[in-house]
């Protein structure tokens, strides 16, 4: 176990260097030099020059992944180009709102376990049919849609919820996140309670709960520990994965919700060249997803025994 | 209850699927301290018999009429709360499959602790008693199993921890469905064996569900035959399997190749219950001449697999393991000839085969096909000696697209093969189901809409389309019934004679072999052992392997 983590962690250290320098290459196809847009129409050829420099953008790519990675060891990933305050500081200082959004986005999104469990065990009754259509229809709306009605309806007509910020103090922060929380995870409560239904309804016809059957093990047990424990790892890796859906859906439902965040920040600094900035986000959220689904194999090898035989 | 009842009464039971019966008024009683085999074709209801009494009846079943009473207890009046207080511990139940029965994510300790969920014991106490179970089925190493999991067991393995998890029960009736039918022939009489110990030193009732009709003569004291959900002929074995008195039963009987003395080309079969074909005993058989040249050649083959390195082992530099799957193995088959290789599962007899069609690479050796070495000519000309060599896959179904009519499928390797132009595809389908015995209007049949046996004889006909040298046949009848398996046998006897294929066959079945193969290739841990002709080697087996594989396929006891 311990070795698999370790070489499980290798590689997704080998996965976070070749995304960055992937995206340096991806940066030198963008038009527009960001010296132009810091400095304005009006810097001269000389200015725009020396701040080339500064920023290694005359240099090869492969050569600016360097100093990005050896400032990267040093903890430096460079200064913001319009307020001049080093990116790690800002990243450090909005990487809260966003991981508390994601973080409760994924709480919710867990619903869709039980939801999905019932469903499968009371197979094409009542609330199987009746979640199955609901679910459908909001796996078929997207976050920005679901986001906007949520403001119409709790915060401009029932004015239960604030629509905007995202609050001070424990009670407001928890309160600015439901509408922004809801907007992302309804989607996601039924994507994982359909995924859950079909795994449960395919492990409850196999064999071994069958001989869990004929053996009177009791109902309760045989689905914790013969039905829902080998259908989860299918659910577990979607979930690993969805974390990067849910990090890219948190961009627009930051604007739209004018919640600060990494979303909001990558979204500005993209608009306005700030390549420091932008590698900076960029660099956090590759981080935050790799570590994401590390965590969903190794829990899926924890749940199931085979998988680890299998790498 | 008196010990004088029967543990299990069945009277008129009815059992249907919608409006398809399944179990059509059977009354059967099994009494207590014995063994009752329940023998059947696929789809003859013995497993919906079986899965009525422990009530685990699949969803779409209905009992529509009838009664099942476990020592005098009527089961249908049973709520989930009485199913749980007997199931587990009066009735016990291996289930057909050993490589799915267990929980593949809990470890096999685990497991047997969950089921002694009645005991009021210590989990040190249970623990204790699983080992003795495991110990009781003799598991080697019975103390490290109980920390494994499932998937580092074998399949063998696997069949003896669901007994020892029956035995473990100490039920009243123990309840096996095909427990042995998906082992190697080695490894089924054994665990036969070991079943029939186990069940005299419980004392329990047996019900033995399965199509071996010699593993019932081994194992059970009474028998009852299974035709289309009715029950044909109950008693005892002695007297059902010498003195039948139903037809179908001596037919059955009659068709076990295992019950056929003389050496026969042609085996019977059954066609509408009556005998459609009947032994045909070798009189005049056109003996191959050996002296010819090889139709396919493989002289000192070794085949070797290498095992994936994970990183670690990459970054460390440690060398690949390999594994030897075929070594040093050396083969003739001459045109028109039927060779059989036997082996036990991992013997490395299906990588032999699949290395003569240069599916996997051989690591040293030489391959003549027809006088060309085929380890020297580019992958382009291998092209057109693949047309030459067909393989028949082992699950026929499963290898026929569920999406494409049959017609098509059985034309799909001519059109592959760019040999299609100028040929009318649909006479040509016709053509080749009539010459495996399928009627025209099999041609826009769909694969659910066929028989196993039916559905074999499409794989033999998709083999024959390119008109081809030699057919390897893979397990070509595991898992059918006797009277479909001589069917499909006296297809390939046919076909060797009219278009003088040569043919390889790849089995573990010693019986058919007996009546079909000239020659016998036995192969034990990738190596072949033992080569001769089929008489030869049945009578005087040189190799140590060879005898406990002669021995091990169970002897009929009783002839009709």
């Amino acid at each position: 176990m311990l070795a698999y983590a370790v070489q499980r962690i290798i590689v997704s250290i080998l996965i976070i260097i070749l995304a960055v320098t992937a995206l340096f290459v991806m940066i030198q196809f963008v038009p527009g030099d960001p010296a132009n847009v810091m400095l304005g129409p009006r810097a001269t050829p000389e200015l725009k020059e020396a701040l080339r420099e500064r920023l290694h953008l005359n240099d090869a790519f492969i050569v600016q992944v360097y100093y990005f990675f050896s400032g990267l060891m040093q903890g430096d990933l460079g200064v913001d180009l319009t307020s001049n305050r080093p990116v790690l500081g800002i990243l450090i200082e909005q990487a809260p709102f966003t991981a508390s959004l994601v973080a409760s986005t994924l709480l919710v999104t867990l619903l869709g376990i039980p939801i999905g469990t019932y469903a499968a065990v009371h197979r094409d009754g009542f609330f199987d049919k009746a979640s199955g259509v609901v679910s459908v229809s909001l796996i078929a709306v997207p976050p920005i849609v679901i986001g906007l009605y949520l403001i119409l309806f709790f915060s401009v007509s029932l004015q239960l919820l604030p629509a905007i910020g995202a609050g001070e103090g424990f009670w407001e922060i928890l309160l600015h996140l439901v509408l922004p929380t809801l907007a992302i995870g309804l989607t996601w409560i039924g994507y994982v309670s359909r995924l859950v239904r079909a795994s449960m309804i395919e492990v409850l016809g196999q064999n071994h709960v069958k001989t869990a059957r004929a053996f009177g093990i009791p109902n309760q047990r045989i689905l914790r520990a013969y039905v829902l424990r080998v259908a989860l790892p299918a659910t577990i890796t979607v979930l690993g994965v969805s974390i990067g859906f849910i990090l890219s859906s948190a961009v627009i439902v930051e604007i739209v919700f004018s919640r600060p965040g990494i979303g909001k920040l990558m979204y500005d600094a993209v608009i306005s060249r700030n390549y420091p900035v932008v590698m900076g986000t960029v660099l956090a959220s590759t981080v935050f997803i790799v570590t994401a689904t590390t965590i969903s194999d190794l829990l899926n090898v924890m749940l199931d025994p085979r998988t680890k035989d299998e790498n | 209850m008196t010990e004088h009842t029967p543990l299990i009464e069945i009277n008129d039971l009815a059992i249907k699927f919608g409006s398809h019966t399944a179990v059509n008024n059977v009354t059967m009683d099994i009494s207590r301290g014995r063994i009752m085999g329940l023998v059947g074709e696929s789809g003859s209801g013995k497993s919906t018999l079986a899965n009525a009494i422990i009530g685990l009846l699949p969803y779409a079943a209905q009992i529509s009429h009838g009664s099942i009473h476990f020592d005098g207890r009527n089961l249908q009046s049973f709520t989930a709360q009485d199913w749980g207080k007997i199931r587990g511990k009066d009735l016990a139940y291996v289930s057909q499959d050993p490589m799915s029965a267990l929980n593949p994510t809990l470890r096999i300790g685990k497991q047997m602790l969950d089921i002694q969920h009645f005991s009021e014991q210590s989990t040190t106490e249970k623990l204790a008693n699983a080992l003795a179970a495991l110990e009781q089925v003799r598991m080697p190493q019975a103390q490290a199993r109980l920390s494994m999991y499932p998937h580092e067991l074998s399949g063998g393995q696997k069949q003896r921890v669901c007994i020892a998890m029956a035995i473990m029960a100490r039920p009243k009736l123990l309840i096996t469905d095909e427990a042995t039918t998906a082992l190697d022939a080695t490894l089924e009489v054994e665990i036969v064996r070991l079943l029939k110990e186990l069940q005299k030193d419980i004392g329990c009732s047996m019900l033995f569900v399965t199509h071996h009709l010699t593993v019932v003569e081994e194992l059970c004291d009474d028998v009852t035959i299974m035709h289309q959900g009715d029950i044909k002929e109950c008693g005892t074995v002695s007297e059902v399997f010498s003195n039948p008195s139903d037809k179908y039963t001596s037919n059955l009987l009659t068709c076990d190749p295992s019950r056929i003395e003389e050496k026969c080309r042609r085996l019977p079969i059954m066609f509408n219950l009556g005998l459609k074909e009947l032994a045909d005993p070798e009189i005049d058989r056109k003996r191959i001449n050996n002296k010819s040249r090889p139709l396919l050649s493989i002289r000192h083959l070794d085949v070797t697999f290498r095992k994936p390195r994970s990183l670690i082992d990459i970054l460390t530099g440690k060398p690949k393991q390999r594994v030897e799957a075929v070594k040093t193995a050396s083969l003739d088959i001459a045109p028109g000839e039927t060779v059989a290789l036997i082996g036990e599962s991992g013997s490395g007899k299906s990588t032999l085969a699949r290395a003569a069609f240069r599916l996997v690479p051989s690591e040293k050796g030489e391959i003549y096909f027809d006088g060309t070495d085929l380890l020297s000519i580019t992958n382009a000309d291998m092209r057109s000696f693949r047309n030459e060599m067909s393989l028949m896959m082992q699950d026929p179904i499963g290898s026929l697209n569920p999406r494409i009519p049959v017609g098509t499928s059985v034309i799909e390797p001519l059109i592959v093969s760019e040999k299609a132009s100028g040929l009318n595809l649909r006479d040509e389908a016709i053509h080749l189901l009539e010459l495996v015995g399928l009627s025209a209007d099999f041609v826009d049949r769909y694969p659910h809409e066929m028989s196993g046996g039916q559905a074999r004889r499409v794989g033999v006909a998709r083999a024959l389309a390119l008109r081809p040298k030699m057919i390897i046949a893979d397990e070509p009848t595991a898992g059918l019934d006797v009277s479909i398996q001589g069917e499909i046998f006296n297809l390939l006897a046919e076909l060797r004679e009219s278009m003088s294929l040569s043919i390889l066959i790849i089995t573990h079945n010693l019986h058919v072999v007996r009546h079909l193969a000239d020659r016998m290739v036995i192969m034990y841990h990738g190596e072949i052992v033992e080569t001769g002709t089929t008489e030869n080697v049945i009578r005087a087996p040189k190799h140590a392997y060879t005898k406990v594989l002669l021995e091990a396929n169970l002897q009929a006891k009783y002839g009709v």
